[in-house]
């Protein structure tokens, strides 16, 4: 079915201006970005979420406000920040990133680990005590006892991190300051996403292409989030 | 095409030049109208090619690109604001620079020109003419190229615009040109995006710029320049130079002039003059007459 | 045998136990009667060398347990299997939860193996998992859903999860107060199964006649210390301390 609602949009695509490989090199683009950030994100949210979820230390008031600012923290201003970092003028300048993917994939790391990390903290602190209790008392490490409490909140965390990956490959904001929406002479993307190309489209009048793509990132959302899902489902097939 | 052999710059160093460039990238940066026009994509696989490089080209509005050249996160800068051009070289920025290429603005509005300003000669007087009879007017307001041409216009014409007709979007100019069509607006516009958008939109140009016999004052004259080595010595100077000698060599000069869209020529070149022609080099204005600095 | 000596323990202001002794040794049952709340619990936690008390000792064979260092207390602590009042299942299977315990005491390595397809689960269900269902008869729901069992199937997985490494002692904490008579015999009888088997068993229950039926000696817990250890038949027909008596015939209430 989805192969079928693909072919149909292809007469669309077809009709669109753009040269052989655009479209796909800006969907590489897209997930190569988000996947990444989202990834290191998980990795960095996780435990900083078991911690907080388990363990009392002084600033955790602190650290909480943080996250939930951080929840809705505009997007260009991320991108300025990361701008100001990697800049040859910044503290970052001898890597030169300016322009670079791995720029735009720092800049969604900090917009997708505050939803990652908040959203997985809920589900963690949903554990009831006892099943902690349990694995520790039936001789599990601290760290038997974290990854336990992780997979018991799995579908929360499941959520947190689609919940990042929303944020992610949904932002125009930093990526377009950052990575500066290059593409290769013949079309191919360096920088360009798919949301980046839509602000393109839209700045040069182009809304009708610009709708268009925004319908290919709709798309691609929707598959994603349908497969976590349905995998979600599988695994919980006697519910 | 392969390297080493594909052009005589003439003599071995120029080639030794051309080998130690090789599989290096060159990031310009420059403003999104001259980039929407598609003028890059169409010209630099040559220069790609020649050298063995990769031109990335960043559209990021007038400011920013002389920002960023500021910052030293580009190597050469492209833009078509001569006064900015200016200040940035006087502040030691920017080195070499030459003239490009021009091409005009134009003023267009609706087919019913409530102001009358159809075919006048002087843009100041159609200005003039739409701040008295205050009908809509579209400003870019973003300090792009086009914007600050536009400011400079209305200073020309001794007007402070302001009030209900005087609309500021903050956009691009392919957006502004579709805002001031959906009101039946006059706006200013470069020639290259209004063409490009002629067949959606109702408007109709209204006073013509000097490619077609129109004022001077509407000229819009392109420049490039090179990041100054001294001040980030990580810029890609010799990159840099190479892209600077190609785009306003004879060969490539011709590309430019026959780029074009929906049929029409965009782009005049300029790099090239039978005369020498020292004004690139020197502030606007300059003459010998004024005192140096 | 597990030793405590004098201990006492107090959360926040308030004391819970003070000056408590209590030791179990293997092939024995162990009940601790009293009334909810007055800190059954707290004893059990100490035992399970979970609760560091404020005084007194703590000795596991002899060894001080407290002044071990975290790996060593890590390797005595691995020896006690507990069951609480909740079942408190993993979201997995029943296979899953059983096997826990022995899956912890791997070393990483065969652990990364039984995650990448071999090892633990990979010949089937291990042995010591299939046994220990068994002794509560509840191998034939091996491969379902913990969440999809009733409360006293849930429970009896729960004894099997604490049996399936096979501890030194088994400590269980109201183990059948939310079960029916049919479950609640199922798991007297694991308990037995387990003493019979040379585990050290300690159950804390309100329910004085499940501790007759089932112990070999009683401590009864009245405010925050023990009136009295014995047998159970010492404890239940021939109690040396009033409290005791006034506990064991209903006159106490609390």
């Amino acid at each position: 079915m989805p192969l079928e609602s693909a072919a149909q949009l292809l007469p669309a695509v077809v009709d669109l201006p753009f040269r052989e490989g655009y479209v796909s090199s800006i969907i590489s683009v897209s997930l190569y970005v988000s996947v990444i950030a989202v990834t290191l994100s998980t990795l960095f949210s996780l435990p900083v979420a078991v911690l907080m979820g388990f363990s009392e230390f002084p600033g955790k008031q602190l650290v909480k406000s943080i996250i939930n600012t951080g929840m809705g923290f505009p997007s260009v201003v991320v991108g300025l920040l990361v701008l100001f970092a990697v800049s040859n003028q910044g503290p970052l300048g001898a890597l030169d990133l300016i322009f670079t993917k791995q720029a735009m994939i720092m800049s969604q790391f900090v917009l997708a680990t505050p939803p990652i990390t908040a959203i997985s903290l809920a589900a963690i602190t949903g554990v009831s005590d006892n099943v902690r209790d349990a694995a520790h008392v039936l001789g599990g490490t601290r760290l038997d006892v974290a990854l336990v409490v992780i997979k018991e909140a799995r579908y929360g965390i499941a959520t947190a991190i689609l919940a990042g990956f929303g944020r992610a490959i949904s932002e125009v904001g930093s990526v377009l300051i950052v990575g500066g929406n290059i593409t290769s002479a013949d079309g191919i993307s360096k920088t360009r996403t798919l949301t980046t190309a839509i602000q393109l489209e839209a700045r040069q009048g182009q809304y009708g292409t610009a709708m268009v793509l925004g319908g290919v990132l709709l798309t691609l959302v929707l598959t994603i989030n349908a497969v976590v899902v349905r995998l979600g489902d599988e695994g919980a097939m006697n519910r | 095409m392969s390297l080493a052999g594909c052009t005589q710059l003439g003599g071995s160093e120029a080639a030794q030049n051309q080998a130690e460039v090789a599989g290096e990238t060159l990031t310009l940066t420059t403003t999104t109208s001259t980039y929407d026009t598609g003028l890059l994509d169409a010209i630099h696989p040559e220069f790609e090619e020649m050298y063995g490089v990769t031109v990335d080209a960043v559209a990021q509005g007038t400011g920013a690109a002389l920002e960023s050249a500021r910052n030293g996160d580009s190597d050469v800068v492209m833009v078509h604001a001569r006064g900015l051009e200016d200040e940035f070289m006087r502040n030691g920025y920017g080195i070499n620079r030459r003239d490009l290429m021009f091409n005009d603005f134009v003023i267009v509005g609706p087919e019913s020109d409530p102001a009358g300003i159809q075919g006048m000669g002087s843009a100041t007087e159609a200005l003039t003419a739409i701040a008295e009879s205050e009908a809509t007017f579209v400003s870019r307001g973003d300090n792009s190229g086009t914007h600050t041409k536009e400011l400079n216009l209305w200073e020309a014409a001794g007007t402070d615009p302001g009030g209900d007709w005087y609309q500021e979007t903050g956009t691009g100019m392919g957006e502004a040109l579709n805002v001031a069509n959906q009101q039946g607006a006059y706006t200013l516009s470069d020639r290259g995006t209004f063409i490009s958008q002629r067949s959606e939109i109702d408007l109709v140009i209204l006073v013509q710029g000097p490619i077609e016999d129109g004022p001077e004052i509407l000229a819009n004259p392109y420049g490039i320049m090179a990041v100054n080595p001294g001040v980030h010595d990580n810029a890609n100077y010799d990159l840099a130079m190479a892209y600077i000698g190609w785009i306003t060599s004879p060969g490539a000069q011709d590309a430019i002039a026959d780029y074009t869209m929906n049929e029409e020529q965009l782009f005049f070149p300029e790099a090239v003059s039978e005369n020498p022609d020292f004004q690139q080099y020197v502030p606007e204005g300059w003459s010998s007459d004024s005192s140096s600095d | 045998m597990i030793r405590l000596a004098n201990v006492s323990h107090a959360y926040a202001d308030d004391s819970v136990v003070e000056d408590l002794s209590l030791s179990v040794a293997p092939g024995e049952v162990v009940g601790i009667i009293g009334p909810s709340g007055v800190g059954k619990t707290t004893v059990l936690r100490l035992l399970a060398l979970f609760l560091r008390p404020n005084e007194g000792t703590v000795e596991f064979d002899g060894k001080a347990v407290w002044s071990v260092d975290e790996s060593d207390r890590l390797a005595l602590r691995r020896r006690i299997g507990m069951v609480f009042q909740e079942a408190s299942l993993f979201d997995a299977t029943v296979a899953r939860n059983v096997e826990y315990g022995l899956r912890v005491r791997q070393p990483w390595s065969e652990r990364l193996r039984d995650l990448l397809g071999s090892g633990l689960g990979s010949n089937g269900t291990p042995e010591a998992v299939e046994e220990a269902l068994d002794v509560v008869g509840m191998s034939h729901k091996v491969d379902q859903e913990a969440h999809s069992l009733s409360g006293g199937e849930a429970q009896r997985v729960s004894f099997a999860r604490a049996l399936a490494y096979d501890p030194a002692y088994l400590l269980l904490d109201e183990p059948t107060s939310d079960l029916d008579p049919r479950n609640t015999g199922l798991i007297e009888e694991a308990i037995r199964e387990a003493r019979d088997r040379d585990i050290g068993v300690v159950v804390a229950t309100h329910d004085m006649h499940q501790a007759e039926r089932i112990a070999d000696r009683v401590g009864v817990l009245l405010g925050g210390g023990f009136t009295e250890v014995g047998s159970t038949e010492t404890i239940f027909e021939r109690p040396t301390d009033e409290r005791t008596r006034k506990f064991i015939s209903g006159e106490l209430v609390y």
